[in-house]
């Protein structure tokens, strides 16, 4: 009986022989994926230094209405969102810090946790939200409808036409929104907590402006970067994907959703750890 | 026969939602208009797809105008593309674009260096002859079908191809627009050396004046030739399809 189950396991593969298969599978998978993104991302740089300037016109109209809806659109919803970051932020290291007699640290304070951290990455989030599931669902209508599959047939390349505009649209309006939530989330904060605040206005302005380095700026920059190539590769990865149903749409919007929050965390981490710890 | 500007030479591939395969090997004459003709899944739209480039066969050769074609899922130019037109069963008008956008795209991503006004002039002729031109600045989400089909035959045509691809052009028009678009591409093959391949999934006024009917059934090509010698030949079940 005992050899019976044994090559019974053999046969069928074991559990541990299952999971080893798992695994490789979505190691495979995962490698896969990413390296799909990077050629999206790759072909839209080539796109757009390559000096053949066909179709550059209808693309740059393209680019126009990416940056006013993803980042002159969101300038809104990012005010409220900086204001109310910069106002729990700022209060609690306003009042708690001076209590321990660390006052002076609340500069260092703000510069760590909004202009490093919260800014670019609240920012990369508040794009996922209003653009990136936009473009992941205008993409997968416009394959469900074949107008991606009229484009091809009318010799006009999606990456110039679709992708290219999306991706450079998203990477400036991510890296232009990401300054000014910093700095709305820095200064309104400040305004609005002020009625708590026992620092004087100069006093926290020099802090942040002591603490602050140009290497931030620089990196605020560095990440508004590549949080938006990544969310825009992720999303037109999966607005394509959309092969012939409309009810793929709404799945394809939801993984190009949580695959963008998670890959910005992990860029962020890998960005932050070698240069922090 | 005229010079072949479609050769699809043993020409092998599944037919998905079927049991069957397609398995044919025909040849097409320039500027000849051949009428791709039979039931729902009889293979009619495959063989546009093939000749667009749109699917690789399994096995065969499909040579569209002297160029061994083989899906092109890149998106790299390719010039036999801008020798084709086509238009697919779904219209695939841009949804964020108006008609009048829609038809001009070719043209400014093409042909660069045409002035605006000439550009505007020709798709405006274009409009007026399928009598869209009150439409020019709607969106597709507010054309009916035949308005939507017609204006993709439009922005088709904006590149004067060698050859026109069109999978079941009549669906959704009435009989009147059926004739104009008949009489429209009967002008514009007298215009220039355009070869129409149209696939249809029943009769229709619109193959009345085909060159050549190709009638298929399980992916075979059941009968070939003219549709007044067809009339005898074929067995009364596709008669139907001959009118």
């Amino acid at each position: 009986m005992g050899e019976v189950t044994r090559h019974t396991l053999l046969r069928d593969g074991g559990f541990s022989q299952r999971m080893i298969e798992w695994v490789g599978r979505n190691t495979i998978a995962g490698y896969t994926y990413l390296a799909a993104l990077a050629t999206l991302a790759f072909q839209s740089f080539l796109d757009v230094v390559q000096p053949n300037r066909q179709g550059r016109r209808e693309s740059l109209q393209v680019l126009v209405r990416q940056i006013l809806f993803t980042g002159v659109d969101a300038l809104p919803v990012t005010t409220v969102i900086a204001l109310l970051v910069g106002i729990i932020i700022i209060t609690q290291a306003g009042t708690q810090l001076p209590k321990l007699g660390a006052g002076g640290m609340v500069g260092s304070i703000i510069v760590v946790t909004v202009i490093r951290e919260l800014g670019p990455l609240l920012t990369a989030f508040i794009v996922v939200g209003r653009s990136g599931t936009a473009i992941a669902t205008e993409l997968g209508n416009m394959s469900v409808t074949r107008e991606v599959v009229a484009l091809r047939l009318m010799g006009i390349p999606i990456s110039r036409f679709i992708i290219m505009p999306r991706m450079v649209g998203m990477v400036m309006s991510m890296i232009c929104l990401t300054l000014y939530f910093d700095v709305v989330a820095v200064l309104g904060g400040y305004l609005v907590a002020k009625a708590q605040l026992t620092i004087p206005f100069y006093a926290f302005l020099e802090g942040v402006m002591k603490a602050l380095a140009s290497s931030d700026v620089v990196l605020t920059v560095v990440k508004g970067l590549l949080f938006g190539s990544a969310v825009a590769a992720i999303c037109c990865h999966h607005g394509l994907a959309v092969r012939s149903s409309f009810t793929e749409v709404p799945q394809q919007t939801t993984r190009a959703m949580i695959n963008s929050f998670v890959l910005c965390l992990l860029i962020d981490v890998l960005v932050t750890v070698p240069l922090y710890l | 026969m005229n010079e072949a500007v479609i050769i699809l030479e043993q020409v092998r591939l599944p037919m998905l939602g079927t049991p069957h395969r397609l398995a044919v090997d025909v040849r097409m004459g320039a500027g000849q208009f051949v009428a791709l003709v039979g039931p729902s899944r009889s293979g009619k739209s495959l063989i546009v797809e093939l000749a667009a480039g749109l699917v690789s066969p399994e096995a065969g050769r499909v040579i569209v105008l002297g160029h061994e074609w083989t899906a092109d899922v890149s998106d790299a130019p390719n010039p036999v593309r801008l020798r084709l037109g086509t238009v697919l069963q779904q219209p695939g008008l841009l949804s964020n674009m108006t008609l009048f956008n829609n038809v001009v795209l070719p043209l400014q991503y093409h042909r660069e260096s045409m002035s605006e006004r000439d550009r505007e002039h020709l798709v405006m002729a274009q409009l007026e002859r399928l009598s869209l031109a009150p439409m020019r600045d709607r969106f597709p989400a507010e054309l009916n079908q035949g308005e939507a089909r017609r204006g993709a035959i439009a922005r088709a045509l904006m590149l004067d191809p060698e050859v026109l691809l069109l999978d079941d052009p009549v669906a959704g028009l009435d009989a009147e627009m059926v004739l104009m678009l008949k009489a429209y591409v009967e002008e514009r093959q007298a215009e220039q050396a355009l070869t129409v391949i149209a696939a249809l999934r029943s009769y229709s006024p619109f193959i009345e004046k085909a060159d050549r009917l190709i009638l298929l059934r399980d992916g075979r090509v059941e009968a070939d030739g003219p549709r007044a010698a067809l009339t005898e030949v074929v067995a009364p079940t596709l008669r139907e399809y001959l009118g």
